[in-house]
């Protein structure tokens, strides 16, 4: 193993196959960034937790993570418990005063290499009152390589009242598969300010209503063929007659790239109900990751 | 070019009766009237009461909404063809060998890099059908006719005349979606056509936000949420507000730097992927593709 110096907030994970189980090759993070990886039953499995520490990260945290998964390796990426987005430190208002405004930055590129997988299974991330949030993510795959790439959103602390009351949100998830995009969900969701003329700005709370949590997933490749499957056959199956109101939890189906990938999206009033609602859907997953880590993920 | 030619193909470009298939495609709000969103959603709070919303408002939610995100999504791509064929006619006009051929190259790095921001399928088939219908419309629609009874032909010059190149270039263009080597995607070619026929930039965005606009509420009429002169009282005093206040934040927008097919380091840089196009409401583009679930439905998406 290399002993680098890492700059503060990045992260490396390099995690390979050698024929009977996972190996870590590299596996370091720098503070504000925490990587943990628990002991798990399966040894061709591995999980990742990303952590940070206090729970949260606050304006002008910057957070950059490497990882590759090479040689046939599975690695599921997890976190504990959703990302919290601060404007400030709590606890340091006066002292963060300086830094209003600054955003808070993750960035994530893997690669996968042919026969690896990764299952990137975070919590939500939640955005707290004024926060600005940038977060990129860039995936790497190859034909032969299998990936599940969930990314979701929650309005905020609704025990506080808030409700999509962040100052702006901008994620961006690419997919590369040998070297071409199959697949660039860009999302921005941010406060607009008023301007000039009689309109009165529509809120980004009413342009979200009614739900408060919407998650995003990606899935590519021969491991998930049997998951999307039957999701698709789920989806089509489905008849929408007039309703009334809108349903508590709504979810799309799009395959992407001739069919080889499929984009899931789900909003729900509830975020433990998407939650709920995920883990059925993805169940299959069980069989590839282990119930174990799949249980990690979702309970 | 003259502000009369501009003016004239405005007129032309704003007829709703070109036959650019937009009035089987409502965009989302065929689901998002049967998903039951014509509803009052608001909590129930302690601000002063007022009148519940009514069909007028919800039509103008859904609106606002709708051309907010595809404004943001699609503005960039209709203002980086428009300049990619300006750019190719200016070249060609001076005699450069290959403007068309590298025209073309980007216009197909442009559209592949449409169809992988677009991730509903729903809105990626109406839109190559759509685009498709404009090429269409350009070549039989706004070519020159012989007409040697009545116009005189022009005298024979040097340089290639703009007209053939914009054909040659749109013929082709055509052609290439007929192989299926490129997806003809709405956006690109609108600026295709829109820089073709010499309309600046904005005009042209500002004109597509338009028409997408207008393309929504005769949706709505054919729906039965709004009558003819709701929709018209909606077009003349929401329509351009809207219009003008998405033009300001989003016609500045661009995806050049990102066609590269490469990792793209820049647009991971904040200021830069801020300047890219984006959608701005996931909750339009579940609903949009729901749209096939839906029992009994009347347009195509």
């Amino acid at each position: 193993m290399t002993v680098n110096t890492i700059q503060p907030g990045h992260g490396r994970v390099v995690v390979r196959n050698d024929g009977f189980s996972n190996v870590f090759s590299e596996l370091s993070a720098a503070y504000p960034l925490k990587l943990l990886s628990p002991q798990i039953p399966s040894s061709n499995v591995s999980v990742v937790y990303m952590l940070s520490y206090g729970g949260g990260l606050v304006g002008g945290d910057r957070v950059q993570l490497h990882a590759e998964v090479l040689d046939g390796a599975r690695l599921a990426m997890l976190s504990q418990g959703s990302t919290k987005v601060f404007k400030t430190r709590p606890g340091h208002r006066l002292a963060a005063l300086a830094e209003t405004g600054t955003t808070t930055e993750q960035k994530l590129e893997v690669h996968v290499s042919p026969g690896s997988a990764l299952f990137l299974l975070p919590d939500p991330v939640t955005c707290f009152r004024d926060a600005n949030y940038h977060q990129s993510q860039t995936f790497h795959l190859a034909k032969e390589s299998s990936a599940v790439l969930l990314d979701w959103i929650t309005s905020g602390r609704k025990s506080l009242g808030e409700e999509w009351a962040f100052s702006r949100y901008y994620s961006l998830n690419e997919v590369f598969v040998d070297g071409k995009r199959i697949a660039r969900d860009a999302t921005l969701l941010d406060e607009q300010y008023a301007q000039e003329g009689p309109l009165i700005p529509r809120t980004l709370a009413e342009r979200m209503a009614p739900y408060s949590c919407y998650a995003t997933v990606i899935l590519y490749g021969k491991l998930v063929q049997r998951t999307c499957h039957g999701l698709s056959a789920a989806y089509s199956a489905i008849t929408v007659f007039k309703q009334h109101r809108p349903p508590p939890l709504l979810w799309s189906l799009s395959p992407i790239c001739d069919g080889r990938g499929w984009v899931l999206r789900v909003a729900g009033k509830d975020t433990e109900d998407v939650k709920v609602w995920l883990g059925k859907a993805l169940v299959d997953l069980e069989s590839i990751i282990g119930v174990d880590v799949f249980r990690r993920a979702f309970s | 070019m003259d502000s009369d030619h501009e003016a004239y193909i405005l007129l032309l470009l704003s007829d709703s009766n070109l036959p650019t298939g937009s009035f089987v495609a409502s965009a989302g709000l065929e689901s998002y009237v049967t998903h039951g969103f014509f509803a009052d959603l608001s909590s129930p709070s302690s601000s002063a009461p007022t009148a519940p919303p009514d069909k007028m408002d919800y039509t103008v939610n859904f609106l606002r909404d709708s051309l907010s995100s595809y404004a943001h999504s699609a503005l960039p791509f209709v203002l980086d063809a428009h300049l990619i064929v300006e750019d190719a006619l200016k070249e060609a006009h001076e005699g450069a060998e290959g403007a068309l051929d590298s025209a073309l190259r980007r216009l197909r790095e442009l559209d592949e890099l449409y169809e992988s921001t677009t991730l509903n399928h729903v809105a990626r088939r109406a839109s190559k059908n759509q685009g498709v219908a404009l090429l269409t419309l350009f070549s039989k629609g706004f070519s020159k006719p012989q007409l040697s009874r009545h116009v005189r032909r022009a005298e024979p010059v040097g340089a290639p005349e703009p007209d053939a190149i914009v054909s040659k270039l749109v013929d082709r263009l055509k052609l290439d979606v007929r192989c299926e080597e490129t997806h003809g995607h709405l956006p690109i070619c609108w600026g295709v056509l829109t820089a073709a026929l010499r309309l600046s930039p904005e005009r042209s965005q500002y004109l597509h936000l338009f028409l997408q606009a207008r393309s929504l509420l005769s949706s709505s009429v054919r729906l039965n949420t709004i009558g003819p002169y709701a929709a018209q009282q909606l077009l003349l005093h929401a329509v351009r507000p809207v219009v003008e206040s998405e033009m300001s934040r989003c016609k500045r927008l661009t995806a050049a730097s990102l066609t590269s097919q490469r990792s793209s380091a820049a647009a991971q840089d904040e200021d830069k992927a801020l300047l890219g196009p984006a959608m701005t409401w996931p909750l339009g583009e579940i609903l949009a593709a729901r749209h096939d679930l839906q029992h009994s439905r009347i347009f195509n998406s």
